[in-house]
């Protein structure tokens, strides 16, 4: 750039400064305004969207599908779109360093490889339109990332390929196109085809991204949604989440309050000697993180099976954490508990409880542990609301709508069922075999079971009947 | 009264000079498109700010990062305030930063005599990218645990570096105590104060040429 040119900048520019307007207060106002609507809207959404809660990591869940900050979204598919290209798909490091130095480098270097001194739009079309098909492919790409995963491998296959169409392939090409004709559009073209074939290749390119994305948005939608995570953030719910744990998977050895200290009715246990874990002994003595080891690793040579990930237990870190807050908060006096919600609503005079607000809980806390898959309970599992209807070996006698001599109903409320081959002996003990329920489950139990066992709270509402009044 | 502070004041500082060197410039006109530069000083501004206070009850420790982001969250008066306009300002910051670039872009204002504004520009966008890699490890939840995995991994496949990058960032073969020590220690000294250096030279050199006027057909 010779001087000249230089010198016609600047005469340029002290002619718009003569007709401009002051730093302060005219830009200053108009800065201060944006800055305060910012700040507005990060409190709105600090306030009303907050942070979502994610659980602990965990080293040992190798299952979690990593995923980046929304705006690496689109690095993560691209390279993920690059990686199935065949032979150079497997060179990583030219999709993961070769193509963002490069864009990283042109980006710097921009000043010094853009020498025109040409600044108005309609003089810069090829950078106008090389950024703009770049932008346009970085928020479709980030898109695409964003939508769910296919279900099935087919699914998988056809998605990929549209996407590598529409995300790869197509700006590939406008980006070479445009290319090839700055490089060789002074001649060959009039001036008019010069200023406006890029420009139309460009936006015909561009819509079919963007129709291709839309067609991969609108497969997608009928995608299975990702199952929400449940993460308890306050320490009420932490409490309740580590109590249900510890309902599922503590209480069989070590009893409902902790206390046992000779395991009965568990086999191959039968008999071992432990020591209580509400005992202060055990509360004063080992730490948070020596408890966690305990119930990550177990204790196998006392014959406790090890229960985290990183073991081959079932449970992630933030589920051990929160067994060890309930054990805490409940047994070591030390803590002073918060005050923890009861297990369901209180039920009201003629009203009829249901699955989903009453049943669950009880069953989760008390039933569970045992009658799951994999534990020793005559076939019979409680996990959902089909499963405690049909399931079992006596599934015809163990739920009978307004039965009360329904088998369950007998168990939960201390008589036991006698083999009727064998009149001495029991084939269902009473349930739970250690303790008993409190009598609102009792009786909550025993309204569901009378009235027909509904799912919902609607179908529960239906039945509602009002107490008579007493004359 | 006060005219005597000021003037005492102003001829130790050189106030009036600040004001007519600093406030009372002549700008070209300008549209709302111009105030993107300095909402994103805003947010980093902002983002220090909040920072400041979330390391009064952070803790960059494996066992206990995530907790005391939790105590912020339930435990700490207007915690969940600062926490949530800390996260929230981190994306936006991104965002405006980035938009900020495409307008500058777009109005060719990289141009002479504004070359080293761009290229001190582009190490801020690089900066604040670092920021939001660095930060997004420290609540130590699967997602930051995980996506980190992830991102070192693909800094680790630079050819014959690779290896060496890889070790440096995570300060061992695997992410532990001392990845995020070090993510910390970036997160909230080294790139800020490369931040903040670079935003001083942007915005002298911003001073120094003035805003560049929206392009005509003349230019």
């Amino acid at each position: 750039m010779n001087d000249e040119i230089k010198k016609k900048i600047n005469e340029r520019y002290e002619r718009e400064l003569n007709r401009g307007e002051r730093f302060w207060p005219d830009s200053i106002f108009k800065d201060l305004i944006v800055s305060l609507g910012i700040f507005a809207i990060l409190v709105l959404l600090a306030t009303f969207v907050g942070v979502a809660p994610e659980p602990k990591a965990d080293p040992a869940d190798t299952s979690y599908l990593p995923r980046p900050e929304w705006y690496f979204l689109f690095l993560f598919k691209f390279l993920a779109l690059y990686g199935q290209i065949p032979v150079i798909g497997k060179i990583e490091w030219l999709a993961t360093v070769l193509i963002p130095g490069l864009g990283i480098g042109l980006l710097t270097l921009l000043p010094l490889l853009d020498k025109s001194p040409y600044r108005h739009y309609s003089r810069r079309i090829f950078a106008l339109t090389f950024m703009g098909t770049v932008i346009l492919d970085i928020v479709l790409l980030t898109v695409m990332a964003s939508l769910p995963v296919p279900p099935d491998a087919a699914e998988l296959a056809a998605s990929t390929t549209l996407q590598a169409i529409g995300g790869l392939w197509i700006p590939a090409a406008i980006l070479t196109i445009l290319v090839l004709f700055y490089a060789f559009k002074r001649d060959i073209y009039r001036e008019s085809t010069r200023r406006s074939l890029p420009i139309f290749i460009t936006v015909a390119g561009s819509l079919a991204m963007v129709a291709m994305t839309i067609y991969i948005s609108a497969r997608a939608a009928s995608y299975p949604k990702p199952e929400e995570v449940e993460v308890a953030t306050t320490l009420v719910d932490q409490i309740v989440a580590g109590q249900d744990l510890y309902s599922v998977h503590c209480v069989e050895c070590h009893g409902d309050d902790g206390s046992v200290d000779v395991i009965e009715g568990v086999e191959g246990l039968e008999g071992e000697e432990i020591t209580p874990i509400n005992s202060t002994d055990v509360l004063y003595t080992i730490t948070d993180s020596a408890m966690y080891e305990v119930i990550a690793y177990g204790r196998p040579n006392a014959g406790m099976v090890p229960f985290g990930k990183a073991y081959g237990g079932e449970l992630s870190r933030s589920e051990i954490d929160n067994i060890i807050l309930f054990m805490r908060y409940t047994w070591d006096d030390r803590f002073e508990a918060p005050e923890i919600p009861a297990l369901f609503p209180p039920l009201a005079d003629g009203e009829v409880p249901s699955y989903e607000v009453h049943i669950a809980p009880i069953v989760k806390r008390y039933c569970i542990s045992c009658h799951r898959a994999g534990k020793e309970n005559n076939d019979y599992l409680m996990t959902t609301y089909e499963e405690i209807l049909t399931t079992g070996e006596n599934k015809d006698k163990n739920i009978v709508a307004g039965d009360p001599n329904s088998y369950l109903l007998q168990v939960i409320q201390g008589t036991p069922i006698m083999d009727p081959e064998k009149p001495d002996e029991e084939m269902i003990g009473v349930m739970p075999p250690k303790g008993h329920l409190k009598p609102d489950a009792l009786d909550a139990l025993i309204r569901w079971i009378m009235n027909g066992m509904p799912e919902t709270a609607e179908d529960a509402a239906k039945l509602f009947v009002a107490p008579t009044p007493v004359q | 009264m006060w005219k005597k502070i000021f003037d005492w004041l102003d001829e130790r500082l050189g106030l009036n000079d600040i004001y007519k060197n600093l406030l009372d410039r002549p700008e070209p006109r300008g549209n709302w498109w111009n105030t993107l530069g300095s909402a994103s000083l805003f947010l980093f501004v902002l983002q220090g700010l909040t920072g400041i206070f979330l390391t009064v009850y952070y803790t960059p420790s494996p066992d206990h990062a995530y907790d005391s982001i939790q105590y912020i969250m339930e435990g700490v008066a207007f915690g969940w305030l600062i926490r949530g306009i800390h996260h929230w300002g981190a994306s936006l910051m991104v965002i405006v930063v980035f938009i900020h670039m495409l307008r500058v872009f777009v109005t060719a204002s990289y141009k002479y005599p504004r070359e080293l504004t761009w290229l001190i520009g582009v190490g801020l966008l690089l900066a604040t990218i670092g920021m939001g890699f660095t930060g997004y490890l420290l609540p130590w939840n699967q997602r930051a645990y995980w996506a980190t995995t992830v991102g070192t991994q693909i800094a680790g496949s630079v050819p014959f570096i690779g290896e060496f990058i890889l070790k440096a960032l995570r300060g061992g073969p695997d992410l532990s105590a001392l990845t995020l020590q070090r993510f910390f220690s970036g997160h909230i000294w080294m790139i800020p104060a490369i931040l903040a250096a670079l935003i001083g030279v942007h915005l002298f050199l911003i001073i120094k040429h003035g805003e560049s006027h929206f392009p005509t057909r003349e230019d």
